[in-house]
């Protein structure tokens, strides 16, 4: 079953590159630490589901590549092409030369309506290339113009298209010092629009990353590349193939199906159903052993709270509205926004 | 009791043997007592005649109560056409198409958004297979089109590709496909045999009390003349020494029927041959109407179309893939009734048609006198 990858924006190409990158060493690394016939099987498993075999020499990765500026992708492309190990679809792109100016309204309502066909055209030939089409995943970044604005478009836009697929939104959390003054308008849309389209967020916060570089793995100056690579190391393991829950002996080929501790979990839900694992020998790439968890929690209750609080006091002194209204964005959405996220905040409060 | 007395009636363990083999491979449960089995069994389909439940548990009578209850299984669950179905040979093309159904009422509302959240997930994941089975059965039927004897169908099933791939399964397909064979053979003898069947229950009638459904039957079976091939002794044995035949193969209650209609013959001595005093003129009013009433019925049925089940996917140039639904035996013997009525009556007309005309030739012509056949 295959995966069809949305790279938006500066950020989600950037990831999606090292994400990808992860995956292709991992499968021809030779530290499988499990057997011959073992590793031969995730590594079918592995390609059938990112990568795509055709005539070409490479694997090329199931990926559709998006910006409002030329230079990322350009440059996405051509190191995914030095590598030798894989590479991307040259067609699989779509870039103009304008960008986006960290103004989400651009890219929601200006670049995506404007640019809809051409990228849905692209992102249809992906999935026709699937024999089984598990779904989509995205990756962008909340605090810009395009992975945010263009994004959430984008998503509608395939939830529109393929109402039975499953779609993945992967969202970096930006920085709680970033740059960008407007990035929690950005994020506070974002979300909001999301939450309609999308079947599950993965949120990854930029500053936790960066604790882990810094603490865990004593990196001195951090840089982006290696924020991103940890982020594409954890996506990796958690979209490594594994058994299914029965404990075959074939790789699941769903990547979608024994922390039993009552206290752990909610009352109406049983940790039976809460919590599932899954298994494989093969370790991923060079850990001996590895686990990653991946949890529906309150863990984003705080940031959250953080992020639209910031907004409010913002909107409520009007600042900066004028240029989200100039390209279609009114007060009423900024409202209907503000009000879906106090929902999902509050629905997080009473999860227990 | 009535006046033609001695009707046989096969003992109660057969019977209840019968109503064993036939409940048993549609209802999955067990019980110790294997009559007790069979009444929680007729229970269980929504048969409620209080006579049956009041049988005793020794198996001594009641012979006519589960006779009874074999008809009404045999007329209310469509049995041998579903038994049919469910012994073909598959293709391995078969999907199954299911109305949409809505979700039940829960307890908590957190676990009913998430059970919904579950729910949702794992009919994206049946759907997206199901994609998957029609992409791979699109190549199949692509590939190996124009290669299979049947002109109008053209390509192979997945079965049949498989053979291709692995010929020595071929003894085993063989045998299967005689075996469905066989079944609708002794299928189709029982179809010319069943308004018998039906009118001999509804003969007897007095004996089981009065009961409905039999009553409706007799508007459904009676639409055939009777066989005449059943007047004769010889055919009853030939019927018998068939349904033996068919009986080492088949399940049981195939030969059944056949076997009741020789014991039949057996001991009342010919009375079938007197239940076909029907006048010349009054089958010939009959067969008419019933001509008439057919031919109607097939003009003014609305098309039922509701798909639901198994139905086997067929490759077809001008569309992408579509579906045919093989109809059961009955329908199809019933259409080609409907179609047989609707040709006689084409026939009839048009030999009215040249009657006229030649009546008006012969008008025409001074000294001849036409006589008409």
């Amino acid at each position: 079953m295959s995966i069809v990858t949305v790279q938006l924006g500066q950020c989600g190409n950037q990831i999606g590159h090292e994400v990808f990158n992860a995956i292709c060493s991992d499968v021809h690394g030779t530290h499988g630490l499990c057997s011959k016939k073992e590793n031969e099987s995730y590594h079918d498993a592995c390609k059938e589901r990112f990568f795509c075999e055709e005539e070409s020499e490479v694997p090329i990765a199931r990926a559709v590549l998006v910006d409002m500026e030329p230079k990322v992708i350009s440059q996405t492309l051509s190191m995914a092409a030095r590598s030798g190990y894989w590479k991307y679809d040259d067609r699989s792109r779509f870039c103009q030369k304008q960008g986006s100016g960290n103004n989400w309204a651009n890219g929601y309502s200006v670049h995506g309506p404007r640019h809809k066909e051409v990228i849905m055209n692209l992102v249809q030939k992906e999935a026709e290339k699937c024999d089984r089409l598990g779904g989509f995943f995205t990756i962008m970044s909340m605090a810009g113009g395009t992975g945010s604005g263009l994004g959430a478009f984008v998503t509608q836009c395939l939830r529109d298209a393929f109402p039975t697929s499953f779609i993945l939104n992967h969202v970096i959390w930006p920085y709680g010092t970033g740059e960008v003054i407007v990035q929690n308008y950005n994020s506070v849309l974002t979300l909001s629009h999301l939450y309609q389209s999308s079947d599950a967020l993965l949120v990854h916060e930029n500053d936790v990353i960066h604790k882990i570089c810094a603490q865990l793995m004593n990196i001195k100056q951090i840089s982006f590349r290696d924020v991103n690579q940890v982020i594409a190391h954890q996506l990796g393991s958690v979209f490594q193939p594994t058994y299914t829950a029965e404990g075959g002996l074939h790789y699941s080929r769903n990547p979608l199906g024994s922390f039993r501790d009552p206290s752990l979990y909610t009352s109406w839900l049983n940790p039976r159903d809460a919590f599932n694992a899954w298994k494989t020998p093969r370790a991923f790439n060079k850990y001996e052993k590895s686990a990653s968890l991946v949890s529906n929690s309150q863990f984003l209750l705080k940031p959250l709270d953080n992020v639209v609080g910031k907004a409010w006091n913002m909107f409520a002194s009007k600042a900066y509205i004028h240029q989200y209204t100039k390209f279609g964005i009114e007060e009423e959405d900024f409202l209907d926004s503000f009000t879906a996220l106090e929902q999902v905040i509050s629905s997080y409060t009473i999860l227990c | 009791m009535g006046q033609h007395k001695e009707v046989f009636y096969p003992l109660p363990p057969v019977l209840y043997q019968l109503l064993i083999n036939v409940l048993f491979s549609i209802v999955f449960f067990f019980s110790d007592n294997q009559i007790r089995f069979v009444k929680s069994a007729l229970w269980y389909h929504g048969y409620d005649r209080p006579e049956l439940y009041r049988l005793p548990s020794d198996g001594s009578a009641g012979s006519r109560e589960l006779l009874l209850a074999f008809s009404w299984l045999l007329h209310r669950l469509s049995l041998l056409e579903q038994l049919l179905a469910r012994n073909r040979v598959k293709t391995g093309d078969e999907t199954s198409v299911s109305p949409e159904y809505g979700l039940e009422d829960g307890v908590d509302v957190r676990y009913l958004q998430w059970l919904n959240g579950r729910l949702r997930f794992q009919w994206r994941s049946l759907h997206a297979q199901h994609q998957e089975l029609c992409k791979l059965l699109h190549k199949i039927h692509l590939f190996t089109s124009g290669s299979h004897m049947d002109q109008i169908l053209g390509h192979f099933s997945v079965t049949e590709t498989d053979l291709v791939r692995q010929p020595e399964n071929y003894k085993q397909l063989l045998q299967l496909l005689e075996s469905e064979t066989m079944q609708l053979e002794a299928f189709l003898e029982w179809k010319q045999l069943e308004p018998v069947y039906w009118q001999w229950m509804v003969m007897n009638q007095t004996d089981f009390g009065r009961c409905s459904f039999l009553d409706s039957n007799i508007a459904d079976h009676f639409q055939r003349p009777l066989p005449t091939k059943i007047s004769s002794k010889r055919d009853i044995l030939c019927c018998f020494l068939a349904g033996e035949l068919f009986y080492r193969n088949l399940p049981y209650f195939f030969f059944f029927p056949l076997f009741f209609l020789f014991s039949l013959q057996v001991k009342t001595g010919g009375e079938e041959l007197q239940k076909e005093g029907f006048s010349a003129t009054a089958r010939k009013i009959q067969e008419s109407v019933e001509l008439k009433l057919l031919d109607l019925t097939y003009l003014c049925a609305p098309k039922k179309n509701k798909m639901h089940g198994s139905c086997r996917l067929v490759f077809r140039s001008k569309h992408p893939a579509s579906k045919t639904g093989f109809g059961s035996a009955t329908e199809v013997i019933r259409e080609l009734q409907m179609r047989e009525a609707s040709l006689e009556r084409e026939l009839k007309q048009l030999r009215e048609e040249c009657r006229q005309r030649l009546d008006e030739i012969a008008e025409g012509l001074d000294g001849v006198i036409c006589i008409s056949p």
